[in-house]
């Protein structure tokens, strides 16, 4: 039992003193323009601001009568009771009930108040970022991690929350509460005062003793969860593999290792931020004993009273527990502060630019153009995706792009949906330039099937519904049937209102295509994106489907990209894709007499 | 709860030896305004300036010894709590690493990732308070009504008084508490699924035009988040003034009292001081009740989400314990009359199946979409058990296989390619670390994959991101066909693993397969692929349609022709148009 006891004494250090030394400056991340995060902040508080005045004000107003109530109490010992003197006793009493049934209601309804404002607030921040997520072009989320973008909405949101909830109020009123406190023990005896504030350089001194060594090993346990808990993610959805291939015990091995350096740094961490509040405690407890003392030996001189002994003992509790407090919230607030200058960040990238509403009830055709196009992901990036591409496709023309994998098949469809801007070259919609069109008009009249068919956490029905929202139910189930999901779909559970998970699981990959295309069948566009539309799909089906692909097809222009003959064969024009360029161009007849890359790759049954 | 708490049972001395040293700390609090009314009582009202004095420095003292007790105690809570910790990870991450698959998709992916993280971090959480904080609160609520009582009894009982009705009301609350936070938990987990879902689908949602529709969604489930918030803290903020409230009244009827006492000599002025001073104490401990609520409600909700893992007994892989050690070597595979259905439905996914494959042959399974081929594939390293029938592995059924040994003479390749972090090679030594280097070069050969490997910066130590993202479809599946191979399989399952590949590199995969000696069972869609096995296998709705070589199928199936004709080869086709 005893080495028990010893064990945890027992950890090794893992902060050397060279560590302590570089770590001097920068305790918390610190927000760069504090000032314009809290305008902006205070603009979303909106309507609200008059509440939170008020608010305000009842702070000032129950840290006034938390300041009163020892007060008069000190006065009650020394004018009443240790002079014995009863009358007016009952008046003050009553007054001080008065005074504690005002300090809750302020209390109250000061938090009940800022719940509200809070929230709101919260709610509007979450709300608009997540507006302007939508807003944002798909590049941004490109370079982005989803975890990254997912820890903005949800930690430092939550964060933010917490922050305007408690800390608000507490902050402010520890201050006042400090404040208050330092003046009224100064009127009452600048000596005793002074006997209290001792305190305050120690305080000031362990701390800094315990905040250089935690935000050193808060950092590095962050460091030790974030892996841990990406090797439990990536163990947890690759667990098919892991145990096909038997890898259940390596993967606890390696699993043992992370959590051994978490449970070391946790260990840490944990042990010197719980120094905190002891340290608080030793203070608390000698500013006590001091003022006891100190105040005695004052009283018995006769130069202190009874009272005021009182009053400065709990003055002295009220005096480090704000002091306490405010370090606690200070982390709290300035990361928040951080977080929600991360979060207004993401508010203030620019949102994908878009034409004037001149074209805004224009009905495409469907005629494309690329005039000398050139496209790179990345403007850093040497080889454009997408080099010098030009072509002109008539209106409800099928045009299938071939090509290997990575020939640029892909970004061209994506250019087409507007997801990204071209870098050179223009594209032309019926002759006007993309970027004259508003996106929701070129969108509203495109339908894009991709090659992830992705479905959302809601029935089935809603799922198809997703192409075109006021469509009816019985579109929707002609939709299906055309799509050739009508079948599958009747035997789930629940139908057409089976909710799907979030994984899909219950259906299959080709399954989820089905879906996908009956998706694409409803919004009834007038140009057609099929990216490996039917990848997952078995012959058979795709057979079935075909008659309702080509219908969907018909009097539309429309681009697929296929590995399949008989979907390229239905093709009006072929484009032959080679690194990022159009090598060749033109219907299968002129493409098979001119015997070129096409045609060896159809001989050589290379599509 | 229980289960989850039990993990302390290992350290229950040093729980024990950290609330030892709590006590200590709190006794020091509790003896102060004792102290307090001595040095009022006997030296400042009897005018001795060596009682004060005396007193004055026991209390310093005492302060002292209660810092070190306090120090102690983090040591010892700290290293009880991270040991909690690190012990029930482990005991959650072997639970669920021994789950069978059938008990695993019984559990969303994303709800075990928090059951292993964020859950424990929350009880690690709540215990170290507990062995700090939480149990002091009521201490101090109880431990000053005792050293009231033992000050001064009549002025004492003012303060019990109070004490059942905030009880009782506290009690409330905490329900109340726990309910709505729970609540609060579960708006949170679809606020954040929410998120999830839009960011996966970015594309998808610019394509159809929907942010607007998918913001007003959004709207719906955070308004509630909001309401629920709101809810869950006023109610807590309401405890706070109430309490301070009562504790303050009563503290006006012990100066009422005690004044009127201290008029009959009963009571001394320092006793009185002492028992206002308890109060204040009272009132101090029972602010942080409505704190220690909030955290216990989240709390019991991780600790019970833990538990679900925990105490789920059904579902346990095996991994030994059987008869037959020795792994299998032939690859004979037999299916006699299989049937099968998850455990989630009363579904039927396959129907009477039935075929043999002879060791070192491959069959070719094809079949519309959602007709069992996959799931076929899954019954043959056990990931479910066939309901009906019975699955033979070189004439000895499955059940019978030391698990481990049967699959590790198997090499998957699943549908969706699943990459790990770290580099290629790692991937590629994921089934066996101890492989050379010729042998893991020889197997990306044949998954085409080499070259490509080559031309990367880094080459074989070029780092794979988290589940692949710097990777094309392509180079992902040719990834994981070469980490099965490294294995230098017995049976090797393709489930359609292909289907990103060009044509070209696929001929270049199927003709360097060719000469592999392991018997093959590959989904496939194409003819092609089909025309080179042994044998096909045609599912129709989890049924065998049709079963032979490809020249026996054309003549028997229809629905091989008609796949067949769908499917006309290039070189038809160019004879069609010239």
């Amino acid at each position: 039992m005893l080495n028990f006891i010893r064990k945890p004494f027992g950890y090794e250090p893992i902060l050397t003193k060279e560590d302590l030394k570089k770590s001097t400056k920068k305790k918390v991340e610190k927000a760069s323009d504090w000032k314009g995060v809290l305008s902006r902040i205070w603009k979303l508080v909106d309507e609200q601001r008059f509440l939170l005045i008020i608010v305000l004000l009842l702070v000032v107003v129950s840290s006034a009568l938390s300041l009163l109530g020892p007060y008069m109490i000190g006065i009650i010992i020394d004018k009443y009771i240790t002079q014995s003197v009863f009358v007016g006793l009952a008046k003050m009493i009553g007054l001080l009930v008065i005074v504690y049934v005002f300090l809750s209601i302020s209390l109250y309804m000061q938090s009940y108040w800022m719940i509200g404002i809070a929230q709101q607030t919260i709610y509007r921040l979450r709300t608009g970022l997540f507006e302007h997520l939508q807003k944002l072009p798909v590049s941004f989320f490109d370079k982005r991690q989803h975890g990254e973008l997912m820890s903005r909405m949800t930690n430092d949101i939550e964060n933010v929350s917490q922050t305007l909830n408690s800390s608000f109020i507490q902050v402010f009123s520890s201050v006042l509460t400090l404040v208050g406190t330092t003046v009224v023990m100064l009127l009452l005896s600048p000596l005793l005062t002074a006997v209290t504030l001792t305190i305050v350089p120690f305080m000031y001194f362990a701390m800094r003793w315990i905040t250089k060594r935690t935000s050193k090993l808060f950092k590095e346990q962050q460091q030790a969860v974030g892996d841990l808990n990406g090797m439990i993610e990536e163990t947890i959805s690759g667990q098919r593999i892991v145990k096909a291939f038997s890898q259940e015990s390596r993967m606890l091995e390696e699993f043992t290792v992370k959590s051994e350096r978490l449970k070391r740094t946790g260990f840490w961490a944990l042990t010197y931020s719980g120094f905190i509040p002891k340290v608080m405690n030793l203070l608390n407890n000698t500013s006590f004993a001091l003022v006891a003392a100190v105040g005695g030996v004052l009283a018995y001189k006769g130069s202190v009273t009874i009272g005021e002994i009182v009053i400065f003992t709990e003055y002295a509790r009220q005096f480090t527990r704000p002091l306490n407090d405010l370090a606690n919230q200070f982390n709290t607030v300035l990361s928040a502060i951080a977080g929600a200058e991360r979060v207004f960040s993401i508010m203030d990238e620019p949102a994908e630019v878009d034409a004037a509403n001149e074209n805004k009830d224009y009905q495409l055709k469907g005629n494309v153009t690329f005039e000398h196009v050139t496209f790179r992901y990345n403007k850093e990036d040497e080889t454009p995706t997408i080099q010098d591409v030009s072509f002109h496709v008539e209106a409800g023309k099928i045009v299938a792009l071939v090509g290997a994998t990575g020939a640029g098949k892909t970004t061209i469809m994506q250019l087409l949906a507007r997801f990204y801007e071209v870098n050179e070259g223009t594209i032309l919609i019926d002759g006007i330039p993309m970027e004259n069109l508003p996106r929701f008009t070129l969108r509203s009249q495109t339908a894009f099937v991709l090659q992830d068919p992705f479905l959302f956490e809601m029935t089935v029905k809603e799922n198809i519904r997703y192409g075109k929202l006021n469509a009816t139910d019985e579109q929707l189930i002609d939709a299906a049937k055309q799509a050739n999901a009508h079948d599958f779909i009747m035997k789930l559970p629940d139908g057409y209102d089976t909710i799907l998970s979030a994984d899909g699981g219950e259906i299959s990959q080709g399954q989820k295509q089905l879906l996908s295309i009956a998706r694409a069948l409803v919004a009834d566009p007038a140009i057609l994106l099929l990216d490996e539309a039917t990848s997952s799909i078995d012959t058979v089906t795709e057979l079935k489907i075909q008659e309702a692909l080509e219908y969907l097809m018909e009097g539309r222009t429309s681009f697929v990209i296929a590995h399949r003959l008989n979907t390229v064969r239905k093709a009006d024009l072929v484009f032959v894709m080679e690194q990022g360029k159009l090598i060749e161009a033109g219907s299968q007849k002129d493409l098979l007499e001119k015997q070129g890359t096409y045609y060896k790759m159809l001989t050589n049954s290379k599509i | 709860m229980k289960t989850v708490f039990s993990f302390l049972s290992p350290y229950k001395w040093l729980v024990v030896t950290a609330l030892f040293f709590m006590l200590i700390e709190l006794s020091v609090e509790l003896i102060q305004p004792l102290l307090i009314k001595i040095i009022i009582d006997d030296g400042i009202v009897a005018g001795d300036q060596q009682t004060i004095l005396f007193w004055g420095s026991i209390m310093l003292g005492l302060s002292l010894l209660a810092f070190i007790a306090g120090i102690i105690n983090t040591f010892i809570a700290s290293h009880a709590v991270q040991s909690y910790g690190f012990d029930i990870r482990q005991a959650l991450f072997k639970k669920v690493q021994s789950f069978t698959m059938a008990t695993f998709i019984k559990f969303p992916t994303a709800s075990l990732i928090t059951r292993l993280t964020n859950d424990v971090t929350m009880t690690q959480n709540v215990i170290f308070m507990g062995l700090r904080i939480m149990l002091r609160a009521p201490l101090i609520v109880v431990g000053s009504i005792i050293m009231a009582f033992f000050v001064q009894p009549y002025l004492a009982l003012f303060l019990v008084i109070s004490a059942p009705f905030l009880v009782i009301f506290l009690y409330i609350m905490s329900r109340k508490g726990m309910t709505l936070f729970g609540k609060v938990q579960r708006s949170v987990d679809r606020v954040t699924r929410k998120i999830q879902e839009n960011l996966q689908a970015v594309r998808l949602i610019k394509a159809y035009l929907r942010g607007n529709y998918e913001s007003n969604r959004f709207s719906t489930v955070a308004a509630t988040l909001k309401t629920d918030n709101v809810k869950a803290f006023r109610i807590m903020e309401f405890i706070l003034p109430v309490l301070l409230f009562v504790m303050n009244v009563s503290l006006m009827a012990v100066l009422w009292f005690g004044a009127k006492e201290m008029q009959t000599g009963d009571v001394q002025i320092g006793e009185l001081v002492a028992i206002v001073n308890y109060a204040m104490r009272m009132t101090g401990a029972f602010s942080m009740f409505s704190f220690i609520i909030i955290f216990f409600s989240r709390a019991k909700a991780s600790a019970d989400r833990m538990e679900e893992v925990l105490l789920e007994e059904d579902g346990i892989e095996e991994i030994d314990g059987n008869s037959h050690i020795t792994a299998p070597n032939s690859g004979e595979i037999e299916f006699r009359h299989v049937s099968f259905h998850y455990p989630t439905t009363d579904i039927p996914v396959l129907k009477d199946v039935s075929f043999t494959i002879k060791s070192g042959s491959k069959l070719a399974i094809m079949g519309a979409t959602g007709s069992g081929k996959s799931t076929l594939l899954n019954l043959i390293p056990r990931f479910f058990d066939a309901t009906k029938g019975e699955i033979l592995v070189d004439g000895v059924n499955v059940k019978e296989w030391q698990l481990m040994e049967l699959r590790k003479v198997i090499g998957l390749v699943p549908q969706q390619s699943i990459l790990f972090t770290g580099s290629i090679e790692e991937n590629l030594r994921f089934g066996d670390s101890t492989v050379d280097g010729e042998l893991l070069k020889e197997a990306a050969k044949q998954a085409q994959i080499h070259h490509s490997i080559e031309q990367f910066p880094d080459q074989y130590n070029t780092r794979v991101g988290q589940k692949g993202v710097n990777l094309s479809g392509g180079q992902k599946q040719r990834l994981s066909i070469a980490r099965a191979l490294v294995r230098k399989p017995t049976i090797l399952l393709l489930d359609d693993s292909t289907s990103a590949l060009d044509v070209s590199t696929e001929n270049a995969l199927w003709q360097a397969l060719e000469d592999e000696k392991s018997t093959m069972l590959v989904i496939t869609q194409k003819i092609r692929t089909a025309k080179g096995a042994d044998q096909i296998l045609l599912l129709e709705e989890g049924k065998v349609s049709a079963y032979g070589t490809h020249a026996q199928l054309l003549e028997s199936s229809s629905l091989y022709k008609e796949i067949a004709k769908s499917q006309q080869e290039g070189d038809d086709y160019v004879e069609l148009h010239s």
